[in-house]
């Protein structure tokens, strides 16, 4: 859905290298080195505690790492740059939050057109008229001028979804989207992130939902005490995990 | 004691006129401190947000000064004080361009910015973290987070504050005739003086003054109906 | 600058301290004192009773006491000592001295804005304990005095104090009607110096602020303290209310 450079073509969407994270004594990411390629969906999963989200919060910097370094897109994330190249960086890498995080005083539409317009100067009427569509792809054009207090869990996270796409990522990040909401919304969210999957969109998911892992991924990624354990395509890793940490996870699951 | 009339007060016309300028004064009072104030404090805020330990003390100081120093000596420090410091033809000139006014409008602005600033710090420590991170992972830089996403909400957080703090501001406006500010109260004294129709007197100001805080308080009032977030709370 | 500071506390600190006494009123610091400690003492009880009239459905108390409160959130402080300066010698037939002038305005005035407090610490109790205790047979006032009140009051009690120390800085307002008082000492001494007014008045704000700023201080480690001790329970931030007015003279 982007036009590829090059070199672009085999240089992974995001890469990353001996990457390191300590708070004070904790060793919150210990050696990660691991690839999301272009068009891939990768899940990550792992008990709670073991760097699941630190690790997906390090891809657009709003976690610091002390050392390896992160690519995205063939760029640096965590090079020394000016703070508007930041900015530039992270416009282009969606990122959903658990929290949803939608902004209180917009209404669902102004959500969605705020960064586009504010960030990347694109016309307000186009940015209405992009917006409009996206929050039809999310099934929530009726809900436009509603504000966020007035949305239900799973309408929130479809709006900041929508929110996300406005900015035209290549890739989308997903920070345990549904773990905030009430069961019998669970499914809309996932159902939108179905969507993008099928388009080929570039996705990165921290979630405990393992039927859309099965489902969804093309690989998933285990984690525990901050270290990637295990990588595996889904048939594989749930029908034959290979290690203990991971069969132990995965039979709790089923309890 | 003369009789109850309060015509008699209001048709006068010397006692209307001084009345009036009172008034008149006293906004120019309430009005001229609130700008200075809020200008100040949104500097202020501004000030401590730059990280920094320097910065942090000096408006901790400031405001823990102008909020626990009673307003009535800050008003004195400044106008016989602070007054006697400085070169001899700014004081004469400020002799001569109705100082005492000036005195007050600074004296009463720079204590109500303490105030204000706090108000708006409360305001925006009560944005959730979630908001300025869902910003900033939107690619909004420091003055784009704080324009378009920070503030709006801080200052429908403030506003309750705000609004009773400027009630607040526009009350201490009559402190100024204790340095000899012509406002209301002043006006009222001398009135008093000339008629001895202090009740007739009293009422009219304390009723002008009852009018212009419950304006305020209404306006507040609608202000914050607008501000509202639809569905929220 | 700093010399000229120590003087005037080594040659004026008995004024500064007790005013005249003995030779005159009891005045200085020690008036300061004395009438805000009083001023909140008596507004106290009169608060809890203002709080009460706002609940009641009877307008026979609900009228008078709103428009109490409004009077006081709207009207001066200094236009309301006017007015008690002219009333009371006119309602008790005598002249009163200014410090009983001062008290009486500020018992009104703090007691108008203590019970907003004393009424937002019985309404961030909410509703339940109302209801637990007139479901276990209390009586309406019996509920608000054994089960409410001490709740709400014990909740409240760092905004007292905070008050207290509003009480502190609107005694200054005294000085207008000639109250013996801290700041009518402090220009007593000015008018005698005539050449060291910045640092008479530097003096001044120094003593208030360090007074002030302590019990400020008392008043935020208090709230931390029943915040702590109520952790977990309804009304635990109410203190922090922002709705709440507080004056500031």
């Amino acid at each position: 859905m982007t036009q590829e450079t090059p070199t672009a073509k085999v240089e992974p969407m995001i890469r990353f290298s001996n990457v390191n994270k300590n708070y004070g004594g904790f060793q919150a990411l210990v050696d990660i080195n691991a690839e999301v390629a272009r068009g891939e969906v990768v899940v990550v999963c792992g008990p709670s505690g073991s760097g699941k989200s630190t690790l997906i919060r390090t891809v657009n910097r709003l976690e610091e790492i002390h050392s390896g370094t992160i690519t995205f897109d063939g760029r640096s994330v965590h090079g020394k740059m000016r703070g508007s190249e930041l900015n530039h960086l992270r416009s282009r890498i969606g990122f959903v939050f658990q929290s949803f995080n939608l902004f209180p005083h917009l209404s669902a539409l102004e959500n969605v057109t705020i960064s586009p317009v504010k960030v990347n100067g694109v016309d307000r009427e186009q940015a209405r008229d992009r917006a409009m569509r996206l929050l039809d792809r999310v099934g929530l054009s009726a809900k436009a001028n509603a504000y966020p207090a007035q949305l239900s869990g799973g309408q929130q996270q479809r709006v900041a979804i929508a929110r996300a796409l406005a900015m035209e990522p290549p890739a989308m990040l997903f920070d345990e989207p549904t773990s905030a909401l009430d069961p019998e919304m669970v499914g809309e969210v996932l159902a939108v992130m179905r969507g993008l999957a099928a388009d080929g969109m570039t996705m990165m998911c921290v979630t405990h939902e393992m039927g859309f892992a099965r489902e969804v991924a093309d690989r998933v990624w285990f984690m525990d005490a901050g270290q990637i354990l295990e990588t595996a395509e889904p048939s594989v890793f749930f029908g034959d995990p290979q290690h203990a940490r991971a069969q132990r996870f995965l039979s709790d699951l089923r309890h | 004691m003369q009789d109850f009339d309060l015509v008699a007060v209001l048709t006068n016309p010397e006692f209307r006129a001084m009345l009036l300028g009172g008034l008149v004064m006293t906004f120019v009072v309430a009005v001229g401190s609130w700008c200075l104030a809020m200008g100040l404090a949104i500097t202020l805020l501004v000030v401590r947000l730059v990280p920094g330990r320097v910065t942090e003390w000096l408006v901790g100081t400031y405001v823990a000064y102008h909020r626990n120093v009673p307003t009535l000596v800050q008003l004195m420090l400044w106008y016989f004080g602070i007054s006697s410091l400085l070169p001899d033809g700014l004081q004469m000139f400020l002799t001569d361009n109705n100082g005492e006014a000036v005195f007050a409008i600074v004296a009463l602005g720079l204590c109500q910015a303490a105030y204000f600033s706090e108000d708006l710090r409360s305001g925006l420590r009560a944005v959730p973290p979630g908001q300025t991170e869902a910003a900033r992972a939107l690619g909004h830089g420091f003055i784009g987070t704080m324009r378009h996403v920070l503030m709006p909400q801080a200052l429908r957080n403030a506003l309750p504050s705000l609004i009773n703090h400027s009630v607040s501001l526009f009350k201490n406006s009559s402190l100024a005739m204790a340095i000899g500010v012509a406002e209301l109260t002043h006006a009222v004294k001398e009135v008093e003086n000339q008629s001895f129709q202090t009740f007739e007197i009293y009422l009219i100001a304390t009723i002008a003054y009852l009018v212009c805080s419950l304006a305020i308080m209404a306006v507040g009032a609608v202000l914050s109906r607008q501000a509202a977030i639809a569905g929220a709370r | 600058m700093l010399l000229d500071l120590v003087d005037i506390i080594r040659e004026n600190w008995l004024l500064l301290l007790i005013g005249q006494y003995p030779n005159g009123p009891l005045g200085g610091f020690a008036a300061t004192l004395i009438l805000s400690v009083l001023s909140i003492a008596l507004a106290f009880p009169l608060s809890v009773l203002i709080a009460f009239a706002r609940f009641s459905t009877n307008p026979l108390l609900l009228w008078p006491a709103t428009v109490l409160v409004y009077v006081a959130r709207g009207v001066p402080l200094l236009m309301l000592i006017l007015w008690v300066y002219f009333m009371v010698p006119l309602l008790i037939g005598a002249n009163v001295p200014g410090f009983v002038t001062m008290l009486v305005t500020l018992v009104i005035y703090e007691g108008a804005f203590l019970s907003e407090v004393v009424r937002g610490g019985i309404v961030a109790l909410g509703r339940g304990q109302v209801e637990t205790a007139r479901a276990l047979g209390h009586g309406y006032f019996g509920a608000m005095i054994h089960i409410i009140l001490p709740q709400a009051l014990y909740n409240v009690m760092p905004s007292i104090l905070s008050q207290f120390v509003s009480a502190i800085k609107e005694t200054t307002l005294g000085y207008v009607i000639n109250v013996p008082e801290l700041t009518f000492a402090a220009n007593q001494v000015n008018n005698q110096l005539l050449t060291k007014p910045f640092e008479v008045f530097f003096l001044l704000a120094i003593i208030y602020f360090l007074v002030c700023w302590t019990l400020t201080r008392a008043a935020l480690v208090l709230e931390r303290r029943i915040a702590h001790k109520r952790a977990g329970m309804p009304g635990v931030a109410l203190s922090l209310n922002p709705q709440m007015p507080v004056p500031e003279p």
